[in-house]
C-alpha cells in the first residue's frame, strides 16, 4: 500500500521542491565565478603587502628595518643602500637594496605597516596568493612595488581582478 | 701613582654609602653602586667639560644642580640623582638637544645603539614644543675617505674635538663658529688625515660621525657580535667583529686596558674587506699543467704522496697571523714527520728572536720617564695603537725620543743618567741596533732599560715563541746544530717541496725577486691559504683554508699577551687548517687525534708552560719560567 500512495503523492513532491527551486531562482545569487570574477575586499583588508611610492616615483621606503624588528614572526627581509645622484631610488640618503617579504611566514598582522615611519609599506587588498612552489612565496622588492604608472585604483584593487562589480545575471 | 690616591672620602648617593678614592668624580662614585647617570659629553679617557649638561645632578648644600661628570667627589657628600628637578631638567636638556636634531633616525647608522635615542626614550619628554622650522645644517659631508660627518645630527658634546686633542694630539677636529652655527669641522675643510678616525665614530653619542664602510650596511640588532683579536698588526688590540648575514660589517673596538686602551687604528679597523670570502672554492691540484678541482681528502693525500717523494727536502712557511695551534702543528708537521728544519714565519732575514724582546710590556710605557724610538715614525707605522699610548704617556710626563736607526748615539745624549725607567721600541728588523742602545743606556742610566720590538703580523711573536724558526725550537732553546736554513736562503737550497701556510692577505707570502725565479722551477708548492694570490699560478696543490675570522685558536702579541681569537664567520665547509695539516701528518704514519682546537690548546700548554698565561689572557713571561 505505501508503495501506492508514493507514487500517487510524488507529482505533488515534485511540485512542492520546484517551487522551492523557483522562489530561490528569484533571490540575487551569492557566488561568484572566482577566479575570473572576485569580490571587492573591505577599505582595511589586511591582504598582501604594498611598498608604495611618491607621486614623482621615488620609493618611500628608506630601508630603516623597523617592520623588520617589528615583525613578530620574522619573515622581513631589509637591506639598504645609499643612493648616489646617477642611481637614485628614494628621496633621501639611503633605500631598500633589497626588501623581501616570506608570505608563508608572515601571519597579515600589519605590524609593519604600524612601523613604518615612511607610510612606505601598507597591507594591499590582494589575498589570491596560492601558488606552487614553497620558493614562489618569497615576496621581493619588484613584486610588492607599486607599479610605477600606477594611478590609486590600480593598486587598491587586486590586479588579477577584472573586475569587483557585483556579478550580473547571465540569464 | 698610587700613593696619591689612598685617601678615600665616603659619600651617599641616593641613600647608598658609598666610598670611593679623593678625587673621583660623583658619576663614577654612583657607578660604584650601581646608579646611571645619563651622559653625553663625559667619557672616561679624557678630562671633564661638562657642556651637554645631561648628567645634572642634586647635591645637598650647593644652590644649583651640578654636573656630575664634572665635580670631584667630597667627605660627606649627599648626592640625589632622582628628584622632580632632576627630572625636570634632564627632560629640559633633551627638550633642547633636539631642537635642532633632525630626528632622522630611521636612515642614521647610529639608530637603534644611539645614547640620545636610548636616552630621550628613558628620561626625556615625550614630545617636543618646538613649533619652528628646525636649524638646517649639511648633511653626508665626507670628511675623508673613511667618514661620513652630519652636520645636522651633531649636539656638540666636543668628544670627537677633545679626542683629537687629549688622546691623538693630532687637534684635527675643531669647533667652528659660534652659538647655533657651531659646527665641527677639519682646518678650511681639508679631508682628514688621522690614522685614528675610526674612534671618533665610536665616541660620538649621535649618528653625526659614521663609517664611511659601515654605511647603511646593517642595523645593530642584526649583527652577530665575536670577541677576537685585530688581524692588523703585532699590537693585538682587541676587536669585536659585527658580522651579518654571515658577512663581517665592521670591527668595534673592545676594551683592554693593558693591549689598545679601547682605541683602534684606522689601518687595522677597516682591513676587515681583506677577509671577505669571494666565492666557494674547493681544493685544486694540478694534473698535466692544468689545475682541476678535487675533493679535500684527494687533495690531501696528493699532497702527502707527494711530499713523501721529496723526502726531507721540504720547506715550510707559516705566515705571521696563523694562530698558535696552527703553527704548533706545523712545526710538528715539519720537525716530526717530514723530519724537516727548513721552517719560517718571516717575510725575509730578521735578527735572532728572543724572550727579552718583550720585557717591556705596553701597558708599562706610561711608567717609563724616557721612551727612545729607534726608526722614528716606522715604529709607529708598524704598530699605529702604539702612538695613543705614548702621547697618553707624554701628557703624563714621559719624554719620547724619536731617532734614526742609525742614530743612536744622539738618543744616548738626550736621556740623563738619572732617568729612572727608560724603553726602547723598535721594529724587529731593528733589533741588533736596539740591542746595542739598550746595553749602552743600562751603563749610563741608573734605572732600568727595558725594550719592546715590534714583530710582524698579529702573531709573528707566537711563531717565534713556538718555534716556527729554521734554528730555534719552541722556548727559543737551540737546535744543537740541528738548523735548517731560513726563508732567504730557500733559493738555491736544492729542495724539492714548498709548503706555504697562510691565513691573512695582510700578511700573506710575498715573493722576493730570487724567490720568483726559483718558485716556478719548484718541483712541488703546496698553498694551504684563505685567499687567492699570484702563487696559485705556480702552486701545484692548492687547498682553501680559514681566514683570520673564521677560526679559533690562540695568537700571541709583540708583548708576548696570548689572546684568543673566535669564529666569527661560518666557512665550515672548509676544512679547518688543522684539520688539514692533522691528515696529511696522518697519511705519513703520524697518529695524532686532535679533536678539536682546545686540545691542542691543552697539548700546546704541556708542552710550552708558560703559554698557560692563555687561560688568564695574561703575557708569557720566559725568563720567570726558565
Amino acid at each position: 500500500m505505501a508503495g501506492v500512495k508514493e507514487t500517487l503523492l510524488g507529482p505533488i513532491y515534485i511540485a512542492r521542491a520546484m517551487l522551492t527551486t523557483l522562489k530561490h531562482n528569484r533571490k540575487p545569487i551569492v557566488t561568484i565565478e572566482y577566479p575570473e570574477r572576485q569580490k571587492p575586499v573591505p577599505p582595511r583588508e589586511r591582504g598582501r603587502h604594498i611598498l608604495h611610492r611618491y607621486a614623482d616615483g621615488l620609493e618611500k621606503c628608506v630601508g630603516c628595518e623597523l617592520c623588520a624588528i617589528a615583525c613578530p614572526v620574522g619573515c622581513i627581509v631589509v637591506e639598504a643602500a645609499e643612493n648616489t645622484p646617477e642611481h637614485r631610488v628614494s628621496p633621501g640618503e639611503r633605500y631598500a637594496k633589497r626588501y623581501e617579504i616570506n608570505l608563508l611566514r608572515c601571519i597579515y598582522c600589519g605590524l609593519c605597516e604600524e612601523a613604518c615611519p615612511y607610510d612606505a609599506i601598507t597591507m594591499g587588498p590582494r589575498y589570491d596568493l596560492a601558488d606552487d612552489h614553497p620558493d614562489k612565496f618569497i615576496a621581493v622588492k619588484e613584486d610588492l612595488l607599486e607599479p610605477l604608472s600606477a594611478s590609486i585604483s590600480d593598486t587598491a584593487l587586486p590586479t588579477a581582478a577584472p573586475s569587483a562589480q557585483p556579478v550580473a545575471r547571465k540569464w | 701613582m698610587a700613593a696619591v690616591q689612598t685617601e678615600t672620602v665616603t659619600l651617599t648617593v641616593n641613600g647608598q654609602s658609598v666610598t670611593v678614592p679623593k678625587g673621583t668624580l660623583i658619576l663614577d662614585a654612583a657607578k660604584e653602586v650601581g646608579i646611571d647617570i645619563p651622559i653625553f659629553c663625559s667619557h672616561p679617557k679624557m678630562a671633564p667639560v661638562a657642556v651637554c649638561r645631561m648628567c645634572l645632578v642634586e647635591v645637598e648644600k650647593m644652590p644649583k644642580l651640578q654636573p656630575a661628570c664634572a665635580v670631584y667627589v667630597a667627605d660627606g657628600m649627599v648626592v640625589k640623582t632622582v628628584t622632580d628637578q632632576v627630572n625636570k631638567y634632564q627632560k629640559g636638556v633633551l627638550e633642547f638637544l633636539l631642537i635642532n636634531h633632525p630626528l632622522d633616525c630611521p636612515i642614521c647608522d647610529k639608530g637603534g645603539e644611539c645614547p640620545l635615542q636610548d636616552q630621550t626614550y628613558q628620561y626625556g619628554p615625550g614630545a617636543s614644543r618646538f613649533t619652528f622650522d628646525k636649524a638646517h645644517f649639511d648633511k653626508a659631508v665626507p670628511l675623508s675617505d673613511r667618514i661620513v660627518l652630519d652636520r645636522e645630527r651633531c649636539i656638540l658634546c666636543w668628544r670627537c674635538t677633545r679626542f683629537s686633542e687629549e688622546i691623538s694630539g693630532e687637534r684635527e677636529l675643531a669647533l667652528i663658529q659660534r652659538g647655533v652655527h657651531t659646527i665641527i669641522g677639519t682646518y678650511n675643510d681639508e679631508p682628514a688625515q688621522s690614522n685614528y678616525q675610526g674612534n671618533w665614530t665610536e665616541i660620538c653619542p649621535v649618528g653625526a660621525l659614521t663609517s664611511r664602510q659601515y654605511r647603511f650596511i646593517s642595523r645593530p640588532w642584526d649583527l652577530d657580535r665575536t670577541a677576537s683579536v685585530c688581524p692588523g698588526c703585532a699590537m693585538g688590540c682587541n676587536i669585536q667583529i659585527d658580522a651579518r648575514n654571515n658577512k663581517i660589517g665592521r670591527f668595534q673596538s673592545r676594551e683592554n686596558v693593558a693591549v689598545d686602551d679601547s682605541w683602534l687604528c684606522d689601518y687595522g679597523r677597516y682591513s676587515f674587506p681583506n677577509f671577505q670570502r669571494e666565492s666557494q672554492e674547493r681544493p685544486r691540484i694540478r694534473r698535466n699543467g692544468a689545475l682541476e678541482e678535487v675533493s679535500f681528502d684527494e687533495a690531501i693525500g696528493f699532497a702527502a704522496d707527494q711530499l713523501t717523494q721529496a723526502g726531507g727536502q721540504v720547506a715550510g712557511w707559516a705566515s705571521p697571523s696563523d694562530t698558535n695551534e696552527e703553527l704548533f702543528l706545523f712545526r710538528r708537521l715539519f720537525r716530526d714527520v717530514f723530519q724537516s728544519p727548513h721552517l719560517d714565519h718571516r717575510p725575509g732575514a730578521l735578527p735572532d728572536p728572543e724572550p727579552e724582546d718583550t720585557s717591556l710590556p705596553i701597558a708599562d710605557i706610561e711608567h717609563l720617564d724616557h721612551a727612545i724610538l729607534l726608526g722614528g715614525q716606522e715604529v709607529i707605522d708598524a704598530a699605529p695603537v702604539l702612538h695613543l699610548r705614548l702621547f697618553k704617556s707624554q701628557r703624563k710626563g714621559l719624554i719620547v725620543h724619536k731617532v734614526g736607526v742609525g742614530e743612536g748615539k744622539k738618543a744616548l745624549d738626550a736621556v740623563p743618567a738619572e732617568a729612572q725607567a727608560v724603553g726602547v721600541l723598535a721594529t724587529e728588523a731593528n733589533k741588533s741596533a736596539a740591542v746595542e742602545l739598550q746595553s749602552r743606556l743600562s751603563k749610563k742610566v741608573k734605572g732600568s732599560v727595558r725594550r719592546l720590538m715590534i714583530t710582524t703580523g698579529p702573531n709573528g711573536r707566537g711563531a717565534k715563541d713556538l718555534g716556527i724558526l729554521p734554528h730555534l725550537g719552541p722556548g727559543y732553546v737551540s737546535l744543537n746544530g740541528q738548523s735548517g736554513k731560513g726563508r732567504v736562503e730557500w733559493p738555491g737550497a736544492g729542495l724539492r717541496a714548498v709548503y706555504i701556510h697562510e691565513s691573512s692577505p695582510l700578511h700573506a707570502f710575498a715573493t722576493s725577486d730570487a724567490e720568483s725565479m726559483w718558485l716556478p722551477g719548484l718541483p712541488l708548492l703546496i698553498y694551504h691559504r684563505f685567499k687567492s694570490s699570484p702563487l696559485d699560478d705556480l702552486a701545484h696543490v692548492i687547498i682553501p683554508g680559514h681566514a683570520f675570522t673564521e677560526k679559533d685558536g690562540t695568537v700571541t702579541n709583540m708583548e708576548g699577551r696570548v689572546q684568543r681569537i673566535k669564529t666569527a664567520i661560518d666557512a665550515a665547509w672548509v676544512r679547518e687548517d688543522w684539520r688539514v695539516m692533522q691528515a696529511i701528518a696522518n697519511r705519513l704514519g703520524a697518529g695524532w687525534t686532535y679533536a678539536d682546537v682546545a686540545e691542542i690548546t691543552a697539548e700546546l700548554v704541556r708542552a710550552l708552560p708558560p703559554y698557560a698565561a692563555v687561560n688568564q689572557a695574561e703575557r708569557v713571561t720566559w725568563s720567570e719560567n726558565r
